[in-house]
Formats: C-alpha cells, sequence, structure tokens
C-alpha cells in the first residue's frame, strides 16, 4: 500500500473513531465538571475545574442502611443497584449457560426425535422482542407472587438469554471434532468422565463466549426491571439511574458519572473478550 | 456401587433442562401472551378474566395510535436499516485493509454495541439538549444552523435523534458479521482482477458485493427485525414523544399494559408483532436457506 493511501485511511479511520467515542468522552469530561459549570455556555470542552464531586457522591454518598425511610436521594441507592445488577447479570447467565452446554452437547453427539426443530426453536425465540415477553411473565410473577424479587428477574433474562446461548454452544460443539471422545469411549471412559473431561475444556472458549454475550444483554436490559421491580433497593442499575430524572431540575454531572460507571464492567469484559466477541459474531450469536 | 448411566440416558438427561427451560422460558410467555389477548384483565380482579372474543384485536386495528405507531415503526426500521447497512458496509472496508493498528480502531469501533442502552440515552439526551448541548454548540459554531435546535422536543427531530442512536449503537453489529465475512474471500480471486486491468471500483462492484451479498441479505432481514420491535432504545430517549410522534408498536404496546392498564389489548399488539415476526423470519429462512442440510449453520 502506498504510504499517502496508509495517511489518508489513517485519518478517516481516526476521524469515524473520534466520533463514535465522543458522547462517551463528553460524558467522561461532564461528569468531571462543577455544576456551575455544566451549564455554561458555550460549553467547555474539558472541565477548567475539574472535580470528583458526583463519583464521590455516587460511591461514598452514604448508603442506605444509614439513613433509611423517604428523603434518602436515589444516588445513595447507587452501589445497591449495582450489586443487584452483577447478582442478576450472574445469576441469569449460570442459568443459561448450563442449559444451553448441556442440550447443546446432546443435540450433537445424539440422534433423537424433534432435534432438528431446536435450532429453529432458538433462532425463534432469538427474534421475539422482550415487550412480548415481559407481561405474561409478569403476571406470572405476581401469580407466584415472586415480583419485585431478584429471583423473579434473574428469570427474566432467562427468556432473553438463553435463546441465543443455545445457539451460540450448538454451533460452537457441531466444530468440536468428535473423534477425541469416541477413542475415550472406546478405552472405557463413561460419557459423564468423557463430558467432564474431554468436552468441557474444549468447550471453554465457546462457553466464554456465550457467557459475556450473556451478561452484556442483562446487564444492559432495562425493560423487564422497569415492570418486575417496584422497591428502590430491588431496582437493577439500568431502571435505577432513569430516577436521577425525577427531580425538579436533572444533574447531568450525577447522571454522566453513573453513565460511566455503568459502562466500566462491560468495557473490562469488553477489553477481555474482543477475540471471543469476533468469533460468536461470525457464529451469528448475538442478540440486538 | 457406582451408578453408571448409559449412554442413551445421557442424551436425555441432557436434553430434559432445555426442554423444561424451553416450555417455561418461550411456550408458556407465548401461550399466556395469545391468552390475554382474548380476555378482558382487570388488574383490580385479576382472577376475573372474561373472554372477549376478537375485542381486543378490533380495538387495537381501530385505534389511529396503532396505525400511527405502526407507520413511524416503519420510517423508524427504513433508515435505521439502510444507514447500519451502508455505514456498516463501508466500515467493515475500511477495517479490513492491512494496516498497522488495525485492532485498535476495531476494538473502538465496536464499543458502542456494548455500551447499555440506558446510558446511550441518557448520554443522546444532553448531547441534543437544546439549550446547552454540545450537538446544538458545535453545530452553530461551524455554521451549519442559526438557532439552537430543540432535536428532542420536535417530532421529526426526535425521530431523527432516535434513528441516529439507533445506528449509532448497532451499525458495529454489521461490522462484525460483514467483516468476518470479508476475511473469507479469497485473495487469489482480487489477484486474478488485478492482472485483468480491473480498478479498485470494480474490483469491489464484481469480487466484494457478490461474495457479501447473502451475509447482508441475512444482517438486513435480522436488523429490520430487531430494530421493528426495538423498545428501549425509543422509550429511554424521547418515552414516544414529543406528542405520539415516535412510537412504535413496541411502545404502543407497553403503553396500553402499563400505562392504561390493557393488559388485554397489550397483549393483541404484541401477537399482532409475533405474527409480522413470524412473517419475518420465514423470509430470513429463505434468504439464508438455514435449515438445508449443507449450511444450516
Amino acid at each position: 500500500m502506498r504510504p499517502w493511501i496508509a495517511a489518508i485511511l489513517y485519518a478517516v479511520l481516526g476521524a469515524i473513531t473520534f466520533v463514535v467515542c465522543f458522547p462517551l468522552l463528553w460524558a467522561i469530561s461532564t461528569s468531571l465538571k462543577p455544576k456551575d459549570e455544566i451549564f455554561r455556555w458555550p460549553p467547555t470542552i474539558w472541565p477548567e475545574n475539574v472535580t470528583f464531586d458526583a463519583y464521590r457522591e455516587l460511591l461514598f454518598g452514604g448508603s442506605v442502611a444509614s439513613a433509611p425511610g423517604a428523603g434518602v436521594p436515589p444516588s445513595a441507592y447507587f452501589l445497591t443497584w449495582f450489586g443487584n445488577s452483577i447478582i442478576v447479570s450472574i445469576g441469569s447467565t449460570i442459568i443459561s449457560i448450563t442449559v444451553a452446554t448441556l442440550a447443546a452437547y446432546s443435540l450433537t453427539r445424539f440422534r433423537f426425535w424433534g432435534q432438528r426443530s431446536v435450532p429453529y426453536i432458538a433462532i425463534l425465540g432469538y427474534m421475539v422482542p422482550s415487550v412480548i415477553f415481559v407481561f405474561p411473565m409478569f403476571l406470572t410473577m405476581v401469580s407466584l407472587e415472586l415480583t419485585d424479587t431478584l429471583f423473579s428477574l434473574i428469570l427474566g433474562y432467562v427468556c432473553i438469554t438463553l435463546p441465543f446461548c443455545l445457539w451460540l454452544m450448538w454451533a460452537f460443539f457441531r466444530g468440536v471434532p468428535i473423534e477425541i471422545e469416541e477413542a475415550a469411549l472406546v478405552d472405557g471412559a463413561t460419557r459423564l468422565q468423557v463430558f467432564r473431561q474431554i468436552v468441557l475444556p474444549v468447550a471453554l472458549p465457546g462457553i466464554i463466549a456465550a457467557s459475556i454475550f450473556s451478561l452484556i444483554v442483562s446487564w444492559n436490559d432495562y425493560l423487564f426491571g422497569r415492570v418486575f421491580m417496584n422497591s428502590m433497593e430491588n431496582l437493577p442499575l439500568t431502571v435505577g439511574v432513569m430516577h436521577f430524572f425525577d427531580g425538579t431540575h436533572v444533574d447531568w454531572a450525577l447522571m454522566m458519572a453513573s453513565s460511566v460507571l455503568m459502562t466500566l464492567p462491560m468495557a473490562i469484559l469488553f477489553g477481555f473478550m474482543q477475540r471471543h466477541l469476533v468469533a460468536g459474531f461470525g457464529a451469528g450469536a448475538v442478540k440486538g | 456401587m457406582r451408578f453408571r448411566l448409559s449412554d442413551r440416558q445421557v442424551g436425555v438427561l441432557f436434553m430434559l433442562p432445555l426442554i423444561l427451560a424451553v416450555g417455561i422460558f418461550l411456550v408458556w410467555p407465548i401461550a399466556e401472551a395469545v391468552r390475554l389477548s382474548f380476555v378482558r384483565y382487570n388488574p383490580l380482579r385479576p382472577d376475573d378474566q372474561p373472554f372477549v372474543g376478537l375485542d381486543n384485536y378490533l380495538f387495537v386495528l381501530e385505534d389511529p395510535l396503532f396505525w400511527e405507531s405502526f407507520w413511524q415503526a416503519i420510517v423508524w426500521t427504513g433508515w435505521s436499516t439502510v444507514l447500519q447497512a451502508v455505514i456498516g458496509v463501508g466500515l467493515a472496508l475500511l477495517l479490513h485493509q492491512p494496516l498497522k493498528g488495525m485492532n485498535a480502531f476495531r476494538g473502538l469501533l465496536l464499543f458502542p454495541y456494548i455500551v447499555p442502552t440506558v446510558v446511550i440515552a441518557l448520554n443522546w439526551r444532553w448531547l441534543f439538549n437544546s439549550e446547552i448541548g454540545i450537538v446544538n454548540h458545535l453545530l452553530l459554531s461551524v455554521g451549519l444552523i442559526d438557532e439552537k435546535i430543540a432535536w428532542l422536543s420536535t417530532p421529526s427531530m426526535a425521530m431523527a435523534s432516535a434513528i441516529m442512536l439507533n445506528v449509532w449503537k448497532y451499525t458495529p453489529f454489521v461490522v462484525i458479521v460483514v467483516l468476518a465475512r470479508l476475511q473469507t474471500i479469497p485473495t487469489e480471486l482480487y489477484d486474478a482482477a488485478k492482472v485483468d486491468g480491473a480498478g479498485v471500483l470494480r474490483r469491489f462492484r464484481d469480487i466484494t458485493l457478490p461474495q457479501l451479498a447473502e451475509v447482508l441479505a441475512v444482517v438486513i432481514v435480522f436488523r429490520t427485525i430487531w430494530t421493528f420491535n426495538k423498545f428501549e432504545e425509543i422509550y429511554l430517549l424521547t418515552r414516544g414523544g414529543p406528542g405520539t410522534s415516535t412510537y412504535n408498536l413496541a411502545l404502543y404496546a407497553f403503553d396500553q399494559s402499563i400505562a392504561n392498564l390493557r393488559m388485554g389489548v397489550g397483549a393483541a399488539a404484541g401477537v399482532i408483532m409475533l405474527v409480522l415476526l413470524l412473517a419475518g423470519s420465514m423470509l430470513y429462512i429463505r434468504v439464508s436457506g438455514f435449515g438445508r442440510e449443507d449450511k444450516a449453520a
């Protein structure tokens, strides 16, 4: 490639990358501004006086336990919501991945009636929007008296994560050669031993990829949390931070600081998983 | 004594959780949604659910807001999908160039996909704030506009902002899929074309595009279906407003169920969405050849 072409490509890529990253850079800049500077016109691109007040308020603004009852600002719940989101994301991911891994293995190694319809079911579940699932699931939770519990949210997220976990694990196991397993079986190993000692280690990259997708989808969901949960202390992060809009004036620094903190875990996961992400997308397993 | 399972039992045992889960998390909610669409549901008397036949469907189909939402959903889906496909292919071609440090660019350009919708919606509200938002400031200072645009409180601009949000977040999806396909096009094709004297544009038109056609068709069907049914992107940005100018069917169904407490009507709207979606997925199966023995994956 000629140097001047490369130079143009770099310039174009740089410009596009800047535009794409701008909303988040702007969020970081805003989150570090003191209140009077936020409302200045024209806006300052980078804060003249950097302050971490917004982050301090979210992370050390006093916990709910120390000041219970009404009058607690929503920001005091931030860490509780953060914890809730972690619990429900991990909980639903464990369920979806376990179910999907076992079934995908069975689907690719055994023959049985109805087998061929399973991928169709997965792809259907994959396309059905949450807004169709959420109300029937909600009414079921009401009759089971499970609403407003983290457990109900975990079950709700299985609805949206299971189909693509199954899809991804299925695609993955199809690509794993069966010969090693057969050799082990011939040598007298039981099916369960083969699964634990040979299949699971080989399947690990697929499991990691599917888990990351599942974590992202559950962490990012808003609808289920909005419909299922009531109490402030039980909300997931996504639903919680929307309460920052409830006051008479909007505290944009607080809003942007919570945006940054909320994106952070996903950004860290993303850093680890970039390789897997592409592999997973390649297999067509992604929810959008 | 050690408990030993036969091969066949293991196969069945491993399938059981899935069968159970599909029953609980897929079949049951959809069946319930269909059932709800035929009853009147009163949240104050949840046990009393009289069968009302097609009343809920008639209500939906006679509701002007439903049709408004439907047409707005088409505008929203059409623009979003076209922009995502065009920008996505362009970016993928760019990211496919053999340059140093390309992995860093790839990472940064794919990043929006993992950002929570709530975060993007909050950022958008801030960026497009009509009084002190940076977008108005930048447009004013470059001279593209003469006065501040009320992005989120004029109907067409609110729709445009929502579409921009959707394009920003989901173009990476197109990029990754197209990029993966680009990497499998044999380089010999390009070498041969070069020998024959084909320029960059000819090579793009005669090799790249035909090779991408299939995967692009699949991506476009997927994006169309998903975008059409999107809820959070619009709800969190505009709540369907100003007025009802950015409603789509998902917002309509949500609103009927939650704000108007007409679960039956909401469910009927949901079932109509589901029917449209099934039609769409038929298209997907056709386009992709999914389920054919040779390319079932």
